[in-house]
């Protein structure tokens, strides 16, 4: 081996602390993961090797079929409305007003509060008999909305809740990207007499597909990664419709012991992901920017 | 001042001599048992004493009783410990439910090497009840201790005050009373009487109160497996589900989380399924509530005696233990009749014998404690958990068949029997 | 008249967006009967539901933890990041190109596939419910890599050329001359890395039993879900009001760094 120079030392000791890091905490857990997912552990009694049960196992659980289920039907309310409303307000603070930074910094803050205060301030926003939005409705003759104890609405309120705690990041987003639109294509499209909506959906939009992108890839990851919110609001019920991988990832690693079960599970959500973000990548970029 | 030194000194020596061996002070070869009742506070009480009286009469053979932490579930500690092999000689607050995984561990001793233990636990117990303890392999890992029979607990005013003249002994008759008891008193429009209720969460132990006790009076003293097979997944199952069902239906049970306190103490429903714990709850909360305990109600044309689940706890000794046979010794100077008795007195826990009502050391004890009696009836016809791996998730699969079924309504109850067998069965099939 | 919409919109969304958080900090001082109202005033403010939080957890030891903890990661992130950014982006070394795809794919791996297989390393080590299990996991992370890489790479060679001649070393180059140049990447490195530490429950809860040890999240999530707030509404939104102050303060001067952060940082993911 030749002798190395002295900044390639430096260099190596630079990078030393994190080469141990990621050794430690990403490559060992990556591999014991895929050792663990062919045993069953309950951590106290040694490790058994059991082949493929987990796999087969896991084939057949409803459970997890129903975690998938409801992971989509998150996704399925909560990405075109974070959408939608991210854009809507972007494009009401790019244009000609006041106070662009005051309606930001509000819009952004529930980004930044913790999940859990949100969670509980929700909790009491949601509750059937006396929460806030039921009163209000009650208080206009409504009926009451069985916001998380029907299982066909539950899913969707946590929707709803995940998008408006999570819409200032994406507004912040599309107001860099239409900032980011060059004047030129506008008046150019104005000289054509081109109508807003025309606008709109031929230069605006696509000029911001890298955001959208991004959008629905974070959106659709922190979607499999729900876990506080039906943690602390309904327990993943009612019936499991709140179930989400990660809350049964959580069950069956600290509620049943079943590390190894735990392990596959989280493979195999993970390899999920991975194809889900790659499948969305592809459709979304196909569509030709001019 | 010379003989002063002495003494002194020969109290140091005595003392020093003392060691390890415990307060008691025996000789050197003296054997030290550590035993581990349950972290409550009457049984620890009453550990004390029985531990007291044993030291006193063995001088040779001292018991050092030390309490479980009371932050973590007893399993949870007894699992860790045989992993570490820190286990006690001797515990008493063993969960049948967790036997399979503690043997699977290697962590107890066979019971039934002792030539004695025959005699000692078939003298006590009777003998169908007895064999439900036996472990697959045909030995006795553990000897009953106590029980908590779940019965029905009944409020003898509203019950009468509705017209209910007797007390519901069959599904048919339990729904007749509902539709008299579950009313609304209040003029508001929403019931608030109910004939009972239950927890509607899918929490998996609370279905031993509704489901697995209804079960086992349903199938005539059956448990949910067979010789390690499911077999729950009959027409007594369905019957059970199938009733439950019905009372959400007709609104007899309430389908909310109930908060504010505990109905049945607020008079606010009419049955509550417990066991005798219930009755201290009562005479401290609820002393001028008039009540009355009874079987659980069986389907209709049910013939024969009642079972019921009975909330077992077992003693064990481990197999870390260095002395088996003086161990063997202080379990069975825990289960005899006498002290069988102190359990009552102290704890009002039934012991799992079968003269509690014929044998007159305890008349008085049932004398004062009528409502116990009734307990004690109920014994001999109590049944536990079976022996297999991964209980918690099989009655979590139960719990969910549950809410889906009987509380929700949302699928028949064949399919909800069927749906729990089924991923009972594929846990079973995982854990082969 | 078109700007009225605009605006009525605009307030609508602030409405939306920032009421509610008014709403649960004078809901906290109500009494119970009184908070389902929408209003934010009440005839009967009471600190109740504060008196029973602070009773019931230890919630200042919790936000010493989480204090503690975060600005332990923190600080560990921006200097072992700035570290190996800086090893990327200015020095040439065998396997730099590796080195650098490696961390890029980290970023790829879903943590779904590691929590497991990390719990079980705390537990093997001995490390739950240590400080050390907080921290540990998240002291270096892929992503600051990349920002600072990112960000060194535009600084000019002749800065770093001159600083070489003076007999620097590449690590007080990196203290002295880099560093003072990378406020807005080392801001929003540091911003983003203790908002996410602060609030993170999950792994807290799998390692973490001892309350003494839990961070602010965890035990106000614990005092949530275990009944301890005896069905008071006034005591949950007290104890989410405590948990949203530090983060509200922090907010109230810093937010154009937070907002800044997350945008800076979400083109380029």
């Amino acid at each position: 081996m030749r002798k190395l120079r002295s900044s390639e030392k430096t260099a190596y000791g630079l990078i030393l602390p994190y080469v141990l890091f990621f050794l430690a905490f990403a490559a060992y857990p990556l591999v014991f993961s895929l050792v663990l997912m062919f045993h069953r552990w309950n951590i106290v009694t040694p490790m058994e090797w059991i082949g493929l049960k987990n796999f087969s196992r896991l084939a057949g659980d409803p459970l997890f079929f129903k975690s998938l289920g409801n992971t989509l039907v998150f996704l399925g309310f909560h990405i075109p409305l974070q959408v939608t409303v991210a854009l809507a307000f972007a494009l009401l603070l790019n244009s000609r007003i006041r106070g662009r930074g005051f309606f930001r910094a509000v819009y952004f803050f529930p980004v930044v509060v913790s999940g859990v205060a949100v969670t509980i301030l929700w909790q009491q926003l949601y509750a059937f008999d006396n929460g806030v939005l039921n009163s209000i409705l009650t208080s206009f003759g409504m009926p009451r909305v069985p916001w998380l104890v029907d299982s066909s609405v539950a899913m969707a309120s946590i929707a709803l809740m995940a998008t408006w705690k999570n819409v200032g990041i994406y507004i912040v987003l599309f107001l860099a990207g239409l900032q980011n639109i060059s004047r030129e294509l506008y008046e150019a499209a104005e000289l054509d007499g081109a109508s807003p909506w025309q606008v709109f959906f031929s230069i605006t939009l696509p000029m911001l597909n890298p955001t959208i992108i991004v959008i629905v890839v974070l959106s659709t990851i922190g979607g499999f990664s729900l876990f506080i919110e039906p943690y602390v609001l309904t327990g993943g019920g009612p019936m499991q419709s709140t179930l989400s991988g990660m809350l049964y990832i959580y069950n069956q690693a600290f509620y049943f012991n079943h590390m190894g079960y735990a392990a596959t599970l989280g493979f195999v959500y993970a390899m999920i992901i991975l194809a889900v973000v790659l499948l969305q990548r592809k459709l979304i970029e196909s569509e030709p920017v001019q | 001042m010379l003989r002063k030194g002495c003494l002194l000194a020969g109290a140091f020596f005595v003392l020093g001599c003392g060691g390890k061996s415990g307060p008691a002070g025996g000789d050197d070869s003296g054997v030290v048992l550590t035993y581990w009742p349950a972290p409550n506070a009457q049984e620890v009480q009453l550990a004390d004493s029985l531990v007291r009286v044993w030291n006193r009469l063995h001088p040779g053979i001292q018991v050092r009783m030390q309490p479980i932490p009371v932050s973590q579930s007893t399993e949870e500690v007894l699992l860790a410990a045989i992993a570490g092999k820190t286990t006690p000689d001797v515990c008493s607050n063993i969960w049948p439910g967790s036997l399979h995984d503690f043997t699977q561990a290697g962590g107890l001793i066979a019971l039934d090497r002792f030539p004695d233990f025959d005699s000692v636990a078939a003298g006590r117990t009777p003998s169908p009840l007895l064999e439900t303890f036996r472990s697959a392999d045909g030995h006795f890992y553990q000897i009953p201790w106590k029980t908590n029979p779940v019965m029905m607990f009944y409020n003898v005013e509203l019950l009468e005050s509705a017209g209910v003249r007797e007390v519901p002994r069959t599904y048919g008759e339990f729904l007749a009373a509902g539709a008299k008891v579950s009313r609304d008193t209040s003029g508001d429009g929403q019931t608030d009487i109910w004939m009972g209720e239950r927890d509607i969460r899918p929490i998996w132990w609370q279905r031993w109160f509704d489901f697995y006790s209804f079960y086992i009076a349903a199938s005539g003293g059956r448990t949910l497996f067979d010789k390690g097979e499911v077999a729950f997944d009959t027409p007594a199952g369905v019957q059970v589900m199938g009733f439950f069902q019905e009372c959400y239906r007709r609104g007899y049970f309430p389908r909310t989380f109930y908060q504010g306190g505990d109905p049945f103490l607020l008079g606010k429903k009419a049955t509550h399924f417990a066991g005798p714990w219930q009755i201290a709850a009562m005479q401290k909360f609820a002393p001028t509530m008039r009540f009355g305990v009874a079987p659980l109600p069986v389907p209709d044309g049910y013939e024969g005696p009642v079972y019921t689940y009975g909330d077992y706890k077992n003693i064990a000794v481990f197999s870390t233990t260095r002395h088996p046979a003086e161990a063997w010794a202080f379990v069975r100077f825990l289960v005899t009749a006498q002290h069988d008795l102190l359990l009552l007195e102290l704890c009002n826990q039934m012991p799992v014998r079968g003269d509690l009502l014929s044998n007159p050391l305890f008349g008085e004890y049932f004398q004062r404690n009528p409502k116990m009696a009734q307990f004690a009836r109920q014994v001999p016809t109590t049944r536990g958990m079976d022996v297999v791996p991964d209980l918690k998730e099989i009655f979590d699969g139960i719990a969910q068949a549950y809410e889906r079924s009987a509380v929700y309504g949302a699928i028949p109850p064949e399919q909800a029997v069927a749906d729990a067998a089924r991923r009972a069965r594929a846990i079973i099939e995982w854990n082969k | 008249m078109k700007n009225l919409w605009k605006y009525a919109g605009l307030l609508l969304g602030a409405v939306v967006f920032g009421y509610p958080f008014l709403w649960m900090i004078a809901g906290s001082f109500k009494p119970e009967m009184e908070i389902a109202r929408l209003g934010l005033w009440s005839d009967h403010f009471t600190a109740q539901g504060y008196t029973l939080v602070i009773s019931k957890i230890p919630i200042a030891r919790a936000f010493v933890n989480s204090i503690l903890v975060s600005l332990c990661v923190t600080g560990s992130v921006v200097l072992f990041g700035s570290m190996v950014g800086y090893a990327l982006a200015r020095l040439r070394f065998g396997g730099r190109r590796v080195l650098y795809l490696v961390i890029l794919f980290t970023m790829m791996i879903p943590f779904q596939i590691v929590l497991i297989p990390q719990y079980i390393l705390m537990v093997k080590l001995g490390w739950t419910d240590t400080y050390l299990a907080l921290v540990a996991p998240t002291m270096m992370s892929a992503f600051s890599i990349v920002l600072f890489r990112q960000f060194f790479m535009a600084i000019p060679q002749a800065l770093i050329d001159a600083a070489r001649i003076d007999g620097c070393s590449e690590l007080r180059i990196l203290f002295t001359v880099v560093w003072p140049l990378s406020r807005p990447v080392i801001v929003t490195v540091a911003v983003l890395t203790f908002m996410t530490s602060w609030n993170e429950v999950l792994w807290p809860l799998m390692v973490v039993r001892e309350r003494s040890l839990m961070t602010m999240p965890q035990i106000v999530t614990l005092f949530t879900i275990g009944g301890e707030a005896e069905s008071q509404l006034g005591a949950l939104l007290a104890a989410a009001t405590l948990l949203s102050l530090p983060v509200i303060i922090a907010y109230a001067f810093f937010q154009r760094y937070f907002i800044e952060s997350m945008a800076s940082s979400g083109l380029k993911g």
